[in-house]
């Protein structure tokens, strides 16, 4: 039986010629029509499929929450968002208790202030040429640099894929430049859609919430308020995946805690039990899923045989005329059960 | 080909006429984005007394792209591989439109006075210069004098 049969059938509860609306009132004992789906299918959970637009409304709405609870540019806001797993209340605590050292942390200042600009005319020193002061223009540590350079810089930026991590031109220079502060120097259409794009994905990475559908060309982002190990099937493409990110195969616990070993796993290495107790977790969901469709077909089997007691007696005590469409009932409940069973073998 | 921008005109200029003690960096003659660089080893170092031929270009997007460099010359070092890359962070991720040729080349040459086997690029290098350092700037020294002496 295919995932999406099981699925499909474990929706068909109400449909009393399945049998299952038997099995789990039995199974639950009671007698509320409405049974609780988190219970019906270990892989219930809560998700929902956004379009980029929802996404962005749903982004844009955290974005006005802080930039008007902390008085900042919605564009400085983003940059505290992105670095803060779009967390509203923690940025405003922090930003309550320290202002300027969140300000440091997130790259929007630099730890040192700046030195004062005040000449007339200022030598860039990426194109190495004298510029007039209004044809230049800095981040927050207050290195110039002329408005060419600057966009070229963004535009070499933004063909490697970075978008909200383009910092300063500066040697050594961390703070980063704000959307505002690139849409500004970048004239080229095609560019700024890139980058917008670009900028997108990582404000999708960085939300806790949101996951982008692995389908090919799928659009969908899916929301889920807590992420799990559970399975996600998309409204769009019909793809079926895990909603947590990434897990290790070796421990089968988060990607995110094996840092920057990417070829082996470091809790393996540490404490080996750890592929052990892997084997154990694998053979205990092996037999947790052998017991799931051997429960069923226990079920079915004993449903088959009382079945066919049930029509042989009928056929026993009919008169000649039913007998035939008796007996051909008979043979129609057993072929249904049987392959029903045979599924279950499969499965 | 576009125009020279500015920038290499001057840095190639400068280069000429205030050299860095211990680098040359002449442009080839048919493609000024093309250096023939020398560095000598630093004093005090394995590499001392020895001269190490290096090429170094300027891509399109230079300054916005960091220049590529490779050592010619033959050399026993954690940080750099059998084919003369080079693992340095500016030349990197921490590149910066603000850095120049002759940053890049004493950075290098700082480099060649510092080796760092925790960031290793020759793997087989790096481990001996961690388990048996002496024999390791032994081979350095050996390498040097074979390959960066008298040529």
């Amino acid at each position: 039986m295919s995932e999406e049969e099981e699925y499909d059938s474990d929706m068909d509860y109400s449909d009393n010629d399945c049998g299952y609306a038997d099995y789990y009132n039995v199974a639950d004992d009671c007698d509320v029509e409405i049974v609780d789906p988190s219970k019906m299918d270990v892989e219930y959970f809560v998700f929902e499929c956004l379009t980029v637009e929802e996404v962005e409304r749903l982004l844009n709405e955290s974005v006005e929450s802080l930039s008007n609870s902390v008085q900042i540019t919605p564009s400085l806001a983003k940059v505290l968002l992105h670095s803060h797993k779009w967390c509203v209340q923690d940025i405003v605590l922090k930003y309550r208790g320290d202002s300027a050292s969140l300000l440091v942390v997130s790259k929007i200042k630099p730890s040192r202030p700046p030195a004062p600009q005040t000449s007339t005319h200022h030598a860039c020193d990426v194109c190495m040429l004298s510029h007039e002061a209004d044809n230049c223009c800095g981040l927050a540590c207050g290195h110039l640099f002329c408005n060419l350079c600057w966009s070229m810089h963004f535009e070499v930026q933004i063909a490697q894929g970075i978008s909200t991590g383009i910092a300063c031109m500066a040697q050594n220079c961390e703070v980063l430049a704000p959307e505002d502060f690139v849409l500004n120097l970048l004239s080229r259409p095609k560019l700024r859609e890139k980058y917008q794009q670009f900028a997108f994905c990582d404000y999708v990475q960085s939300h806790p919430e949101l996951r982008f559908c692995p389908g090919p060309n799928c659009q969908v982002v899916v929301r889920a308020k807590e992420p799990c190990a559970k399975r996600v099937i998309c409204t769009a493409c019909s793809t079926v995946f895990c909603c947590k990110h990434d897990f290790c195969w070796m421990c089968l616990g988060d990607w995110k805690t094996h840092g920057s070993e990417y070829y082996e796993c470091s809790r393996f290495k540490e404490n080996p039990n750890i592929a052990q107790e892997s084997v154990l977790v694998q053979a205990r969901e092996a037999l947790k899923k052998y017991l799931h469709y051997y429960e069923r077909f226990e079920y079915q089997q004993a449903q088959l045989e009382a079945e066919i007691e049930n029509l042989s007696w009928k056929v026993e005590r009919a008169e000649t005329t039913h007998r035939g469409e008796l007996e051909n009932q008979m043979d129609v409940a057993e072929k249904r059960r049987g392959t029903l069973l045979k599924d279950f073998l499969k499965a | 080909m576009t125009a020279l921008p500015r920038r290499i005109i001057k840095e190639t200029q400068r280069l000429m006429q205030e050299p860095v003690p211990g680098i040359s960096a002449v442009p080839d003659e048919s493609n000024a984005r093309y250096f023939h660089v020398i560095v000598t080893g630093p004093e005090d170092s394995p590499f001392e007394g020895g001269l190490f031929k290096l090429e170094l270009f300027l891509p399109e997007d230079y300054p916005m792209s960091a220049p590529k460099v490779r050592f010619i010359t033959k050399i026993y070092h954690p940080n750099i591989d059998r084919l003369g890359r080079i693992c340095l962070d500016i030349l990197k991720d921490k590149w910066s439109p603000a850095l120049q040729i002759r940053t890049v080349l004493l950075s290098i040459q700082a480099l060649l006075s510092a080796p760092n086997p925790d960031d290793p690029l020759a793997n087989d290098v790096a481990e001996l210069w961690k388990v048996n350092e002496v024999e390791a700037i032994r081979n350095a020294k050996e390498w040097t004098r074979r390959y960066a002496m008298d040529n």
